[in-house]
């Protein structure tokens, strides 16, 4: 299993969560952060079928959604599911960190996160 | 700050246009604003081209230098203004401003786009680019996928259905067919896209809970405007439109970010902006041309400038209050779900239907009557970028 590859933003002044970085807080402006691992499960925020993809996608539809981990850091990644049918708001689901589309014949990773439950 | 009118407007059909450039559209756009200005052989001290693809699809830059020299516009000053499908709207922003500023006295602002000349695997992947290069590109998600994650929380937390959608694509397609510049000149019926077991058929999902007939077709197209003073403009023979607000406003670039997703801050706080510039309330519009990219983004938007209370946008698009002869028509152009989503033109043709709009010059069947406010809303990339205008009809 892959480790998740992604580094969060902890505000070091407010402690608000930041993905992806900002140079600036978006909450009170302070500059320096604390670099932290999205950490446990996930639970699903919001999700849609993408019938009509962008080139690139060599595929019929591609499921993508949002999903929030334990300790607050929310990521786009795409869901593991045949169809949306079964998905539900505020389901958990474990993040993997797989092959997300390929250029150039190389495998781009990214967050994958599979329905638990 | 001077006041600023509109004294000419152009604008080109909408479509699959072959035969034409890029270049061609907004030159045929900026005649026709011209010479509905009747500035004849006249020239214009600057102009602001709203564009968004030019660069991608049509290998081209430095397109506003490319325009004044076909059009014969030397020694104008020109710049090209891309803000994603809200690129339209900051041209006109920046025309506005030149104006008011007492810089310049006439300015010739045209927005246009061409899409069509690659495919839609190209064209979709040409819009994503405004998404988050690291954390939403990669991953495949498309403008329409962004929607579609919005629906499906706008239908949660505010009981929106597939009813509600469906009536705001009826509303539109059937205000298209009868504008002789929109791209789907076609009316449809709930029974063939909602109802029958033919509209599994005739109107497949895009992004769930979207389907095809929530979405704005990919167009090619071009609206141009032409401003200055209005204390010269009155001494013109058309009625003069006065841009009389204006606000823009920005908005986290991915949604993940928004502690609210369903909460679409820019487009608020632009309306707020522009309705007090203009001293006016969202009461007082009577004529709007909100950016309805999808059939949700209309519901929501109409909440959002105030003509609704959250949540009740839906049921009044139902109940058929945004329809013309309603409460608050919206998009009697047909929006850009029929008119069509030349990405860069449609800020400026929402500015150049208001006015048409509020020189009272459409036929019955479009005119909402007796019209002396409108409102445009312009969305950029998934509201991250918003601007509205009021303009309103001056009495000569």
């Amino acid at each position: 299993m892959m480790s998740i590859n992604i580094v969060a933003y902890k505000c070091k002044k407010c402690g608000r969560v930041h993905f992806p970085f900002h140079d600036r807080c978006l909450a009170c402006k302070s500059r320096e952060f604390e670099e932290i691992a999205p950490k446990g499960n996930a639970k699903l925020l919001t999700y849609t079928t993408i019938f009509n993809l962008p080139w690139g996608f060599d595929q019929r539809f591609l499921i993508i959604g949002i999903a929030e981990f334990e300790n607050g850091v929310k990521a786009m990644g795409q869901v593991d599911a045949q169809s949306v049918e079964g998905l539900k708001l505020g389901m958990k689901v474990r993040p993997n960190w797989a092959s997300v589309r390929q250029q150039h014949g190389e495998d781009i990773y990214g967050l994958k996160f599979e329905p638990i439950e | 700050m001077r006041d600023v009118a509109i004294i000419g407007v152009g604008m080109i059909p909408f479509g699959r246009r072959d035969e034409d450039s890029l270049m061609d559209l907004l030159a045929y756009a900026s005649l026709k604003a011209l010479d509905d200005a009747g500035l004849g052989d006249k020239s214009v001290n600057a102009v602001y081209v709203g564009n968004m693809g030019g660069g991608i699809i049509q290998h081209q830059t430095a397109i506003a230098s490319s325009l004044v020299d076909r059009l014969s516009l030397l020694p104008a000053a020109a710049e090209t203004v891309e803000n994603g499908p809200a690129s339209g709207g900051s041209a006109v922003k920046n025309g506005l401003l030149a104006v008011a500023s007492g810089y310049y006295d006439y300015v010739l602002v045209v927005g246009g786009e061409k899409m069509r000349e690659v495919t839609g695997w190209k064209a979709t992947d040409f819009v994503s680019t405004m998404t988050h290069p690291e954390v939403e590109y990669p991953y495949g998600v498309t403008l329409p996928g962004m929607a579609g994650m919005f629906t499906r929380l706008y239908m949660e937390k505010y009981g929106v259905t597939r009813e509600h959608l469906t009536a705001v694509a009826i509303k539109n397609q059937d205000m298209g067919a009868l504008n002789p510049y929109a791209h789907v000149e076609m009316s449809i019926s709930r029974e063939g896209i909602l109802d029958s077991p033919h509209s599994v058929v005739n109107n497949p999902p895009v992004a769930d809970p979207l389907h095809l007939y929530d979405a704005c077709p990919v167009s090619d197209g071009a609206a141009a405007v032409i401003l200055c003073p209005l204390e010269i403009a009155k001494k013109t023979g058309k009625p003069p439109v006065l841009i009389a607000g204006f606000g823009q406003a920005t908005d986290t670039h991915t949604l993940q970010e928004r502690d609210d997703p369903t909460d679409l801050k820019a487009v608020s706080l632009a309306a707020k902006q522009a309705f007090e510039m203009a001293k006016l309330k969202p009461a007082d519009i009577h004529v709007a041309e909100l950016h309805d990219a999808f059939t949700i983004l209309e519901i929501a938007e109409s909440e959002h400038v105030g003509f609704f209370k959250k949540g009740e946008g839906a049921i009044a698009a139902l109940a058929g209050k945004t329809k013309l002869g309603g409460q608050i028509p919206i998009n009697v152009s047909g929006g850009l779900k029929a008119r069509g989503h030349p990405v860069g033109a449609t800020g400026v043709a929402q500015v150049v239907e208001i006015t048409f709009q509020l020189r009272h010059e459409l036929p019955k069947n479009r005119q909402v009557k007796g019209a002396e406010n409108g409102l445009t809303v312009n969305f950029g990339g998934f509201g991250n970028n918003v601007l509205a205008f009021v303009l309103r009809r001056v009495q000569q």
